[in-house]
């Protein structure tokens, strides 16, 4: 007997090693990497004399090593055997400047990365410069963890860089804290959700684009009903698994694939702090027009008309690039995302719509407090690489730059610590100077190449992409071969950027952009109560008068203590 | 009497499991002590103030806690009995089968998916349980309205125990495997003689055989009950069936890395290390007193 229990014994062991051995190679693969600390090239070279005049767009005398931690999009495709770390981007910063980009980590953009710098922050094993969000850089400053840019920034950047901070008043006072400069932030474009429609299924139906709520059921019913999408039609597409229904005050996501526009039409915003009608800070998530949204879901959900599958569902970019939806919700760049649509079936006319309107006929919308930043480790050996690459990126585009990249616009897969930088009015200048060089109202070489380089270069290419009619955005209407680099800038441009450029938006924001003292220790518990009660009411396995028993626990479990905060940072 | 020789093997078959063990299970030990920080990442674990009880008194306050221990028991209970049973009745199926080429080919077959991640196995279930997926469209072909199994509460927890189960029995088996072929042929043969069916000789021998391999089994897997799978769930989840499917590690993960509370995370993870660690002293006295069991 002692034998046969010894022998299942050894079994056993042989096992549990086998067993340890692959549970563990997932978890520590995380690990292994992040050590790359950043080489010790530190006491070579590398003396600028203080007085020195800078010239910020120089090339460094020793190579500077950055290492840095890169989301990156798994389903992009390099040139040639062209990676994330080693691009042609990549190999000018070093070539010309002496940048030599390093990645610590790599991991999926999104939650991923997201949880990524999470985790960096946690154990505290930072690479030398992160993108990260509000949350994170908050959480950072606190840890004590970045480096004071103030005098590297004073120092290395460009004219052009300091003018567009200037150009976005009190952008650069959000990350002082206790007056030392934390980060470079990103220039945020305001976004609202848009409805996205696949307007050839519109036409094939003889409908009109959707203005009120009811529009917009009656359309993605009849999309169901005459089966444009297959036999498993999706009306409305939205949130995925680990996604939020709408977007809150800690992780905008800028409203792509989720409900949130659903909830504005209401004159709902949930996840916000917004005021009542007496001016007292109230949390959007509890008031009734967030009832009146969610029981309007809740019908839509038990006709078909939203996602069956909303909340579950692995991926909603599969829904749309298989031609199974002809709806989703997205802000103006959601254009840029729309290539394997199009791919699959060359008809797929996706236009934007400034829709659905509330009762008032108002278009809503919160606006996103979700931003990136670009943070430098207070351990980071070289901080005026990061300011010079930031400078790089947006102003170091001579004439070599465009032979190496062929005319190729590099993109945040290419570039490292990718920020959009620009004026406040970008986009709205980018989109009105296009529409003019197309009607030949503005030649190219007047658009303002000094603050608006992106537009300037976007119309170089206009013409030979666009054609007529020109005030027309639908997809047959671009010529898709001509420039391929540039054809999904204009495309983004032209027909998503027009669409939230002309709408009149009724824009809310959010009193707090940052938790609270009593939030850091609640909100977990409070997050979690409100995803799952919002998504039962929605599914049917909750009565809507759950509604109300979540805002009383709400309310009880530290949310009125919160709302308090709240109201003392009016 | 097993020659000392040969007992020598076993200590070395125990080194990779000693590593793994120091470096993954003893090293991170002083961590606990952050369930009584406040932790800031920026100063480190040592100059990070205390903070006492604060983060259990806020646990213990939280209706969460009680939520997510309960299901976290209930499903590696459950996981825990299945994956006795089902392997155990595999084995004994098979080791009535006497083509030999069969056996092997089932057994290597059936163990194929422990290899899998659950990342993989999890995003299979999700599209064999989806709403057109194949089990809905068996389901629909026999008349009934297909049920979004992903989104229910009461269904969800039978879907991780039975995809776990699933995954795993083909190589939990492997050890009752090992007991089988250790009983004693000539036992079959002298009962076969006495005219034992088939039946009773199961009944009789390869039972009461094989027996204290499964109590030492289910005894050591005691110390496991706390241990719902985190890799499995958090793949698999959603706020809808959080009230059955969050479990402690999932919610931690959520506390902690999302949220960054990191004290009350640790205090929630700590409190489940103590329970485990009781359960783990008790298996190992059931173990010694029932299978004759000792490590040490």
């Amino acid at each position: 007997m002692k034998k046969a229990i010894f022998s299942a014994l050894a079994v056993l062991m042989a096992t549990a090693s086998i067993t340890a051995c692959s549970s563990n190679s997932g978890k520590n693969g995380s690990n292994g990497g992040s050590s790359a600390a950043p080489d010790s090239n530190a006491g070579s070279g590398n003396t600028p004399v203080a007085e020195e005049v800078i010239d910020p767009f120089a090339k460094f005398e020793t190579p500077m090593e950055v290492s840095i931690g890169r989301g990156i999009d798994p389903n992009y495709k390099y040139d040639g055997t062209d990676t994330a770390e080693e691009n042609v981007y990549t190999r000018w910063l070093k070539d010309k400047y002496n940048i030599v980009v390093k990645h610590a980590w790599e991991a999926a953009t999104g939650n991923d990365y997201q949880q990524k710098v999470s985790l960096a922050i946690s154990s505290n094993d930072l690479p030398d410069a992160l993108v990260v969000n509000e949350t994170q850089l908050r959480q950072m400053v606190k840890a004590g963890q970045l480096a004071d840019l103030k005098e590297v920034y004073e120092k290395y950047a460009s004219p052009e860089l300091k003018a567009v901070y200037d150009s976005n008043p009190g952008l650069l006072d959000s990350v002082t804290f206790d007056g030392k400069l934390y980060a470079l932030p990103e220039t945020t474009l305001p976004s609202a959700p848009m409805t996205w429609i696949r307007k050839d299924w519109l036409d094939k139906l003889g409908l009109e684009g959707p203005k009120s709520l009811e529009d917009l059921g009656k359309i993605a019913q009849a999309f169901k009903d005459n089966k444009l999408g297959g036999e498993n039609t999706v009306g409305i597409v939205g949130t995925q698994q680990g996604g939020s229904l709408s977007s809150n005050f800690l992780a905008s996501t800028d409203h792509w694939y989720n409900f949130s526009p659903l909830f504005f039409a209401n004159d709902a915003y949930p996840g916000i702090w917004v005021k009542d009608k007496d001016g007292n800070a109230v949390y959007g998530s509890i008031t009734e027009e967030t009832k009146k949204a969610l029981t309007m879901m809740r019908d839509w959900y038990a006709n078909g008309i939203l996602d069956k599958e909303l909340g579950i569902r692995k991926s909603t970019a599969e829904v749309v690039a298989s031609g199974q939806t002809g709806i989703f919700f997205g802000p103006w760049w959601s254009a840029y995302n729309l290539a394997d649509s199009m791919a699959n079936d060359p008809n797929a006319n996706w236009r934007p719509y400034a829709a659905p309107l509330n009762e008032a006929g108002q278009f809503n919308s919160n606006q996103a407090t979700g931003s990136s930043y670009i943070v430098v480790s207070k351990n980071a050996e070289h901080p005026e690489a990061v300011i010079k690459m930031t400078t790089l990126h947006k102003w170091g585009k001579d004439e070599e730059y465009k032979t190496l990249t062929a005319g190729k616009e590099m993109t945040s897969q290419e570039v490292p610590l990718f920020l959009i930088l620009g004026a406040g009015d970008q986009l709205e200048y980018a989109v009105n100077t296009l529409r003019k060089v197309l009607t030949d109202e503005v030649k190219v070489e007047e658009v303002d190449s000094i603050n608006y380089g992106w537009a300037y270069e976007m119309a170089q290419h206009v013409k030979a992409i666009k054609k007529e009619p020109f005030d027309n955005y639908d997809i047959q209407h671009f010529d898709q071969q001509a420039d391929p680099g540039f054809f999904t800038h204009i495309y983004a441009h032209l027909n998503g950027g027009s669409t939230f450029v002309d709408a009149n938006i009724n824009w809310v924001r959010s009193i707090a952009t940052a938790q609270t003292k009593t939030m850091e220790s609640r909100w977990t518990n409070l997050k979690k109560l409100e995803d799952e009660t919002f998504l039962k009411i929605i599914m049917g396995s909750a009565d809507i008068s759950a509604f109300d028993e979540f805002v009383a626990k709400w309310k009880d479990q530290g949310g009125d203590k919160i709302t308090e905060e709240v109201n003392e940072l009016k | 009497m097993i020659p000392r020789s040969f007992a020598k093997h076993f200590y070395i078959m125990l080194i990779p499991g000693l590593i793994w063990l120091i470096f993954f299970n003893l090293y991170p030990m002083y961590g606990v002590i952050t369930a009584f920080k406040e932790f800031n990442p920026g100063i480190g674990l040592w100059k990070s103030p205390w903070v006492g009880l604060e983060n259990f008194e806020y646990m213990f306050e939280l209706d969460d806690s009680k939520i997510i221990f309960r299901n976290t028991v209930a499903i590696a209970f459950a996981k825990m009995v299945g994956n006795l049973i089902v392997p155990l009745v595999f084995a004994l199926m098979l080791n009535e089968v006497k083509n030999r080429l069969f056996t092997r080919t089932v057994q290597t077959i059936v163990y194929l998916p422990h290899f899998l991640s659950w990342v993989i196995v999890g995003g299979m279930m999700l599209d064999i349980f989806s709403y057109s997926g194949p089990v809905n469209q068996i389901l629909s072909g026999l008349g009934a309205e297909p049920v979004l199994f992903f989104a229910s509460a009461d269904v969800f927890p039978a879907l991780i125990v039975g995809s776990d189960i699933w995954k795993e029995f083909g190589f939990n088996a492997i050890i009752f495997f090992a007991a089988l072929t250790s009983i004693n042929p000539e036992m079959y043969e002298a009962a076969a003689i006495d005219g034992a069916s088939q039946w009773q000789r199961l009944l009789k021998i390869t039972l009461p055989s094989i027996l204290p391999v499964a109590a030492l089994l289910a005894t050591l897997s005691l110390g496991n009950i706390l241990n719902a799978g985190f890799d499995q769930i958090f793949t698999m989840y959603n706020p809808s069936v959080y009230s059955t499917g969050d479990i402690v590690d999932t919610w931690v993960y959520r506390a902690g890395l999302i949220d960054f509370q990191y004290g009350l995370a640790s205090a929630v993870g700590l409190l489940k290390s103590v329970v485990g660690l009781i359960l783990i002293t008790v298996s190992y006295a059931l173990a010694y007193r029932f299978a004759n069991y000792r490590i040490f």
